[in-house]
């Protein structure tokens, strides 16, 4: 016992019993084979936790055997003034071509993920799920989603061709009408 | 008569001497009282079974049979389950086309298959029946407050069966079913990617979505896990709960003790025998004349339009389209499970136990209402909420259309109509000051406030102040709704909104007939006239709402006295949650209102 646990306690230096220290206040609070009983249950119970926890880590793969996210979408000539759904049956992307430029959004509610359409006589993109209607920006006009519909990265590849990225999105205002999310005709 | 008997009995007679039949069969069946008994307890089967039970407890029209039923369609699906599994392979390239052969080329195969799917139906309608049931005729008050527990995770796992179960056909139903269901897992606070206060490790790679998806897009590995969740793990503790649902059953007793006691064997055992053949007959009649649906092969790139859960399914989805997924998905259906759990807890009302509650005429200021003699305040809540979540469904059925439109039942869709939805936010300020005054109206006036408001203020200064209280919080409740609606700029002009007023562009819009009808005063009628209408609305809406609160005051406050201050804490929060979703669904779809407050920096949206 050091002279700190015992000035430590609430007796005061005066007191002619010390008040007993930690070590002593476990050894009473847990008699010997107590204390070794209740560890083994404490180990028990760390070790069920533990590997019950560890199979919560089983269930997260480490490879992911999944499709490619980049594809090669075309001649930027091919595609019209406006929201074109060329793309969506294969690649579920629609390519908009504006006065400006080109600008790809991936066809994904940000709602809970069903395949929007697009509806040209209203310029609207609508969800079949929960009727989020969104403009040809992607930006929310009506329903439940929540933010506006993502952008893809998208650029000109060596051969001429749109070459689009469904693994780099953006769909802040101003960032998404920018860098590798806009291909201004300059480019094109 | 021939002297001899007849050699079948002699035969019969001999075996029945014979080591190994009494090696099996450990009495004899002649129907007298020792054998009803042995026949119960020494049968594994039915051991589960008391030996006597009172006449009260197996009326049919007291249980309806409902649990007996639910756990025979469990069975029932068990079987039909294995043999279908014989044809079925959980892989995308061949999911469908086995589904295809069993319904087609396998014999009895679309037969088993239909009997799968319509059992799974039917299970959902009877454990819900069941749980109606209980709840009605108080069964769930002590000793039985763990066993309603119980109950309610057997239903959520019910659920959670068909759910899974309709993943595996690999059609378009399944495919875009676990889109939404993963989406939602992918909106979880804290743990979803897309959830509002995500914690900052959280990545598409490492959430809730990719553990229940096994990856990030739904393929083979969601596939293969949504198969042995639906085939092995579910079943595995389905079972589990179930034999303490039942063992319960036993231990703490029937809820019905009346009338004289009777043999199960044969009164009970002879009432399921025939309930599980009626039931069998529906379910065989049912499979030989409607096919389970089959939709198109699942595309990721192709939703049906509209696209539409399962019937048990279409409460939850209409919900997600009134709030964010987040709420709707996961914070909603949580607080419901919840909340059924904590009923027995809360419920301190020892009345009503073991018969269904007796109807009575009453009235609620003008409206004539239905209510019970027993009670009324638990029925009512609970009532409410099941016919809440039926007409949601019934909405999400009959009323929705090609992109999730309102359709009335009667109109014919049309995929090319020009709808031109509009919806907007309320200001956050308004808002919040709106969910504010809401909640509020949940404060208690404890007994001992009361009495000092009396000794100070005379003896009618509780109730005044109860009512100057609600009025007040009636009359904001309209004017936070009313006010920002007509004099708020539109924060979407010019860029998304040809409008620069919420006025304007709800009033043009064809979505909130309300603000349509205010708009068009005004423009008929002038602007004078036309806002003075508006005035006059607002303040009728809120003495109305004032009026509810005073008469909702009287009961909160008599509540308040009954359950005490942790018990009121539980359940006065999760009735006022139950009634405001009602109102938001108003708020959308008569005033066109999308959220009322809207942090996008959080995701946080209500």
């Amino acid at each position: 016992m050091t002279n700190g646990t015992s000035a430590s306690s609430p007796a005061g230096p005066d007191a002619d019993v010390r008040a007993p220290g930690l070590w002593e206040r476990l050894d009473q609070a847990l008699e010997r084979r107590q204390f070794i009983l209740k560890s083994g249950w404490a180990l028990f119970w760390l070790f069920l936790g533990g590997w019950l926890l560890s199979n919560l880590r089983y269930l997260f793969p480490n490879v992911l055997y999944e499709a490619t996210l980049t594809f090669k979408g075309g001649r930027p000539e091919d595609f019209p003034l406006g929201v074109s759904d060329k793309l969506k049956k294969s690649h579920r992307v629609w390519v908009v071509r504006t006065e400006q430029g080109f600008y790809s959004v991936w066809a994904r509610c940000t709602h809970l993920g069903c395949t929007p359409n697009w509806f040209e006589a209203e310029g609207r993109f609508k969800c079949p799920c929960h009727g989020s209607n969104f403009t040809s920006t992607g930006d929310v006009i009506a329903g439940p989603a929540p933010k506006p519909l993502w952008r893809c990265a998208i650029q000109l590849s060596n051969d001429g061709q749109l070459l689009i990225d469904k693994g780099r999105l953006e769909n802040r205002p101003g960032q998404r009408d920018k860098g590798e999310f806009f291909l201004p005709y300059s480019n094109a | 008569m021939a002297a001899t008997p007849n050699p079948m009995t002699q035969a019969t007679q001999w075996l029945k001497k014979t080591k190994l039949w009494k090696s099996i069969f450990r009495h004899d069946f002649t129907d007298t009282p020792r054998t009803r008994l042995q026949r119960v307890f020494g049968n594994v089967f039915l051991h589960l079974h008391p030996v006597r039970i009172p006449k009260d407890a197996i009326r049919v029209t007291y249980t309806w049979g409902m649990g007996g039923i639910s756990f025979y369609l469990f069975l029932l699906l068990v079987v039909s389950g294995i043999l279908l599994m014989f044809y079925y392979r959980p892989t995308s390239a061949v999911a469908y086309q086995d589904i295809k052969d069993l319904t087609f080329a396998v014999t009895l195969g679309g037969f088993l298959r239909n009997l799968h799917r319509w059992a799974a139906h039917l299970m959902v309608i009877c454990v819900i029946l069941h749980m109606i049931r209980v709840f009605l005729t108080g069964s769930y008050k002590p000793p039985r407050e763990y066993n309603w527990v119980v109950g309610v995770l057997l239903l959520v796992m019910t659920l959670f069966l068909s759910y899974t179960g309709y993943l595996l056909p690999w059609d378009q139903l399944a495919l875009w079913a676990v889109t939404v269901g993963a989406q939602m897992a992918a909106n979880s606070p804290l743990l979803g990617n897309e959830g509002p206060f995500r914690l900052p490790f959280i990545t598409t790679t490492n959430d809730v979505r990719f553990m229940l998806v096994g990856g990030t897009t739904i393929g083979d590995a969601t596939l293969i896990r949504f198969y042995v969740l639906h085939c092995m793990a579910v079943p595995f503790i389905f079972l589990i709960f179930l034999a303490v649902h039942f063992w319960r059953v036993r231990k703490d007793s029937f809820s019905v003790q009346t009338g004289p006691k009777v043999d199960v064997w044969p009164n009970l055992v002879s009432r399921e025998l025939l309930a599980a053949l009626l039931v069998t007959v529906i379910l065989f009649v049912w499979s030989m004349l409607l096919g389970a649906p089959l939709e198109g092969e699942a595309n990721l790139n192709v939703t049906p339009n509209p696209s539409k859960a399962p019937w048990y399914f279409l409460g939850l989805q209409e919900l997600l389209v009134y709030f964010d997924p987040w709420i709707a998905g996961v914070v909603l259906p949580t607080l419901i499970v919840v909340g059924l759990m904590a009923i027995p807890y809360v419920d301190t009302n020892p009345k009503g136990l073991g018969r269904w509650p007796d109807l009575r005429r009453a009235r609620l200021g003008p409206l004539p209402v239905l209510t019970t003699t027993e009670r009324p305040f638990a029925v009512s809540v609970f009532m409410l909420g099941t016919i809440m979540w039926f007409v949601l469904i019934f909405i999400g059925e009959f009323c929705r259309g090609p992109n999730w439109e309102w359709y009335w039942p009667w109109e014919d869709w049309s995929h090319r109509r020009i709808s031109k939805m509009t919806l907007k936010n309320l200001p956050n300020l308004w808002g919040g000051l709106l969910i504010v005054a809401y909640f509020l109206l949940g404060s208690p006036a404890p007994q001992r406030i009361k009495a000092w408001l009396a000794a100070r203020f005379g003896p009618r200064a509780p109730e005044r102040a109860s009512a100057l209280l609600h009025l007040g919080l009636g009359m904001l409740l309209a004017v936070a709704v009313f006010v920002p609606l007509v004099m708020s700029g539109d924060p979407d002009y010019p860029a998304r909104s040809d409008t620069p007023t919420l006025f304007e562009a709800l009033g043009r819009s064809r979505n909130a007939p309300v603000v349509q009808g205010m708009y068009g005063l005004v423009q008929s009628a002038g602007p004078a006239a036309g806002y003075a209408g508006i005035a006059l609305l607002v303040l009728s809406a809120g003495l109305a709402l004032g009026w509810i609160g005073i008469r909702f005051g009287r009961l909160k406050d008599r509540l308040y006295e009954e359950l005490g201050l942790l018990k009121y804490s539980i359940v006065i929060p999760l009735f006022l949650i139950m009634v405001g979703v009602l109102g938001k669904i108003v708020l959308r779809l008569l005033f066109g209102i999308k959220y009322l407050v809207s942090i996008p920096a959080f995701d946080f949206n209500i």
